[in-house]
């Protein structure tokens, strides 16, 4: 198991030895009103600690889809996601979502911050049912991300950089083996993008995984790695 | 540029740090609020804030739905409108109700509770004898007070007037005439005169009164008679016994404990007294009095559903705006479950949300329903005190937690349909 997961990382261009997440044969279809469509085939990716992976193609071609299953929020119909060499399927709702708030950080493309809570309420959301308080931790990354003086603002008193920065904070907050990012820089200009990017990749730096679907070709300058996916099938860019 | 080796380092810290902390935690809150209060001279304001947080902390559904629900004001406020008509009705209705069946039950008095025995017609005879008396006191042992009358309709002639009246004999007066100042415990010389007589003569205690030639000093005037009852009081004048010429009695008066004492006195003088002969006529009205119970109960059934109908109205309110609410936040609730909210987090949110707008509206509801049924009292012949009973405590209390059921309710569908949601479903819309 541990040796095929090895050949396979290996085979995506990860040097690790056990990837924190990973996609294995997967295929993922739905059933629509117009039969059945494919969204991936076959697909083998891994990220590993401390890489950033850009995931490009076409609208359409299965990018929301493979980041959904690594996010644990979907399953795939054929074939394995693995978390650290542990398969997913098999458990509950509740240790998904526990799986979730413990090693997996999100970051979307509009930001999807609760707009009545303030920068650290909502950096520090997914700790919100949790016994011990985490406003500390939330300040202290907000500060980091350069948002000291913006602790107690609104989403709406936020530029969109900001807004991308809180919500940057509020996907490490639990300190994630793996951070995923859809359209990172999907809704910011060019400086601003850069600005996140660089965040990222010193979020990398600190031995994070990172997976950004982009259409965006700055991405693709700040990552390891850079993967296509075609119509549902993943290929080297 | 941030250092984020360093982060990395201290976050690690930091989640040992919150390791220990789960360990102690309503310790470390309590710690952490008591020592921020304690560190900086704050002003009121901040020290509220302080613990405003520190709350939102120990209940997170709630200050998360507090959150969301100052998001639109005025669709929470109409929805809360809702529920504050439904329990305004349920309240106001329900308290005049209950207070219209205090104030007859009052009105009616112990008539219920009595039993009058008299001399059947058919027996041929005027009067009951002390057999008579001694059965009856046997059937109503220990379970009210047997009051032997005497009576008979005479002319009263006192302070340069003269009326006609009906003269009882009795030595126990209170409880038939009621109590007032000057009414003896035992009934043993003097006159006692009713309201109406004492009018008229214009008596009061210490005045002279003539009944067929023999003069009898007043020794209290009896209170005027708020309840019904087949003696009427008001223009009575009444002797003690000794003072008739005979030995027998006119009627019998049970004062029993309870209706349902009334109802077993009764009963057992028929089987005592008519068991081979009709000789005595038995007269109670518990039943007329249960009739009347059970139609006032029947009246407080209707009003309370007509109102009922009007809360379950706020409840489908509550639903619809709980829906949209949902439907509205589905991004946001996808966003909650994504980074690891529970569902039944997520659900207890949405229905502390819901259940709020019960709460509140019921506060205001009962508020104002009660005020309203006050007023009502206030400004009519309908008395306070019937409406100040218990009761009424239990209605508004019913109809709070009704309020605030029906909102829980309403909130559940929409609650259940958001949390359960698959995520990525959710995160799309």
């Amino acid at each position: 198991m541990t040796g095929d997961a090895d050949a396979d990382a290996g085979a995506a261009g990860v040097s690790d030895v056990v990837p924190p997440l990973r996609l294995a044969e997967v295929t993922k279809r739905y059933e629509g009103g117009g039969g059945t469509v494919t969204a991936l085939s076959d697909v083998d990716f891994a990220v590993g600690t401390g890489e950033v992976v850009a995931v490009v193609g076409p609208s359409g071609s299965g990018k929301s889809t493979m980041l959904n299953l690594l996010g644990l929020l979907d399953d795939p119909t054929e074939g394995r996601v693995e978390l650290h060499g542990e398969p997913v399927a098999g458990r509950s709702e509740r240790e998904r979502t526990d799986v979730r708030r413990e090693t997996i950080g999100f970051v979307f493309q509009d930001f999807h911050l609760i707009p009545t809570l303030s920068a650290v309420e909502n950096v520090r959301l997914p700790t919100a049912f949790l016994p011990a308080d985490a406003t500390d931790r939330a300040v202290d990354l907000l500060e980091r991300v350069g948002l000291g003086e913006r602790l107690e603002h609104t989403p709406d008193e936020l530029s969109g950089g900001q807004k991308q920065r809180v919500a940057i904070a509020r996907s490490l907050i639990n300190e994630p083996d793996v951070l995923l990012a859809d359209e990172p820089t999907g809704n910011l200009d060019r400086d601003t993008g850069v600005s996140v990017l660089e965040e990222v990749r010193a979020i990398a730096a600190g031995g994070v995984g990172v997976v950004a679907v982009t259409h965006d070709d700055l991405v693709t300058e700040y990552a390891d790695r850079t993967v296509e996916l075609v119509d549902g099938v993943l290929r080297d860019a | 540029m941030p250092d984020w080796s360093r982060l990395r380092a201290w976050l690690r810290g930091a989640r040992r740090r919150a390791d220990r902390g789960r360990r102690g935690v309503s310790d470390a809150v309590a710690g952490a609020v008591a020592a921020a209060v304690a560190a900086a001279p704050s002003t009121v304001v901040d020290r509220t804030r302080r613990t405003a947080a520190a709350l939102g902390r120990r209940f997170p559904a709630v200050s998360l739905a507090l959150r969301n629900l100052s998001r639109q004001r005025l669709r929470a406020g109409l929805a809360a409108l809702g529920i504050v008509i439904g329990v305004f009705a349920v309240v106001a209705l329900g308290m005049l109700g209950t207070a219209l069946q205090t104030a007859a039950t009052e009105e009616l008095g112990g008539l219920g509770n009595q039993v009058i025995v008299s001399p059947a017609a058919e027996s041929g005879r005027e009067s009951l004898n002390s057999r008579d008396l001694a059965a009856i006191e046997r059937a109503a042992a220990g379970r009210g007070t047997v009051i032997p009358l005497k009576s008979t309709g005479a002319t009263v002639s006192g302070g340069g007037g003269r009326t006609v009246a009906q003269v009882y004999g009795t030595t126990n007066p209170r409880p038939l005439f009621g109590d007032a100042p000057g009414v003896p415990d035992y009934h043993r010389q003097g006159a006692l005169v009713g309201a109406d007589v004492a009018d008229a003569l214009d008596l009061r205690a210490g005045s002279q009164v003539t009944i067929e030639s023999n003069t009898y000093r007043v020794v209290a005037v009896l209170p005027p008679q708020s309840s019904i009852t087949p003696l009427r009081a008001d223009s009575a004048v009444v002797l003690p016994p000794d003072e008739f010429a005979t030995e027998e009695f006119s009627q019998v008066v049970v004062q029993a404990d309870s209706g349902s004492d009334a109802d077993a006195v009764a009963r057992e003088v028929r089987e005592r007294l008519n068991a081979r002969e009709r000789r005595v006529s038995v007269f109670s009205l518990t039943s007329v009095l249960d009739r009347i119970t059970e139609f006032f109960a029947l009246l407080n059934g209707f009003l309370l559903a007509v109102a009922g109908v009007s809360l379950v109205v706020a409840g489908v309110s509550i639903f619809n705006v709980m829906l949209m609410t949902v439907s509205e936040r589905r991004g946001e609730i996808g966003v909650l479950r994504a980074v690891g909210i529970h569902r039944d987090q997520v659900l207890r949110t949405l229905l502390v949300e819901a259940t709020l707008l019960g709460v509140a509206g019921g506060v205001v509801g009962v508020l104002l329903g009660t005020a309203g049924v006050v007023l009502v009292a206030l400004n009519t012949e309908l008395p306070i005190d019937a409406v100040l009973v218990a009761a009424n405590a239990l209605v508004a209390l019913g109809a709070f937690a009704f309020g605030a059921t029906v909102a829980l309710v309403g909130g559940l569908y929409p609650a259940y349909r958001a949390a359960w949601e698959p995520p990525v479903d959710s995160l799309r819309g």
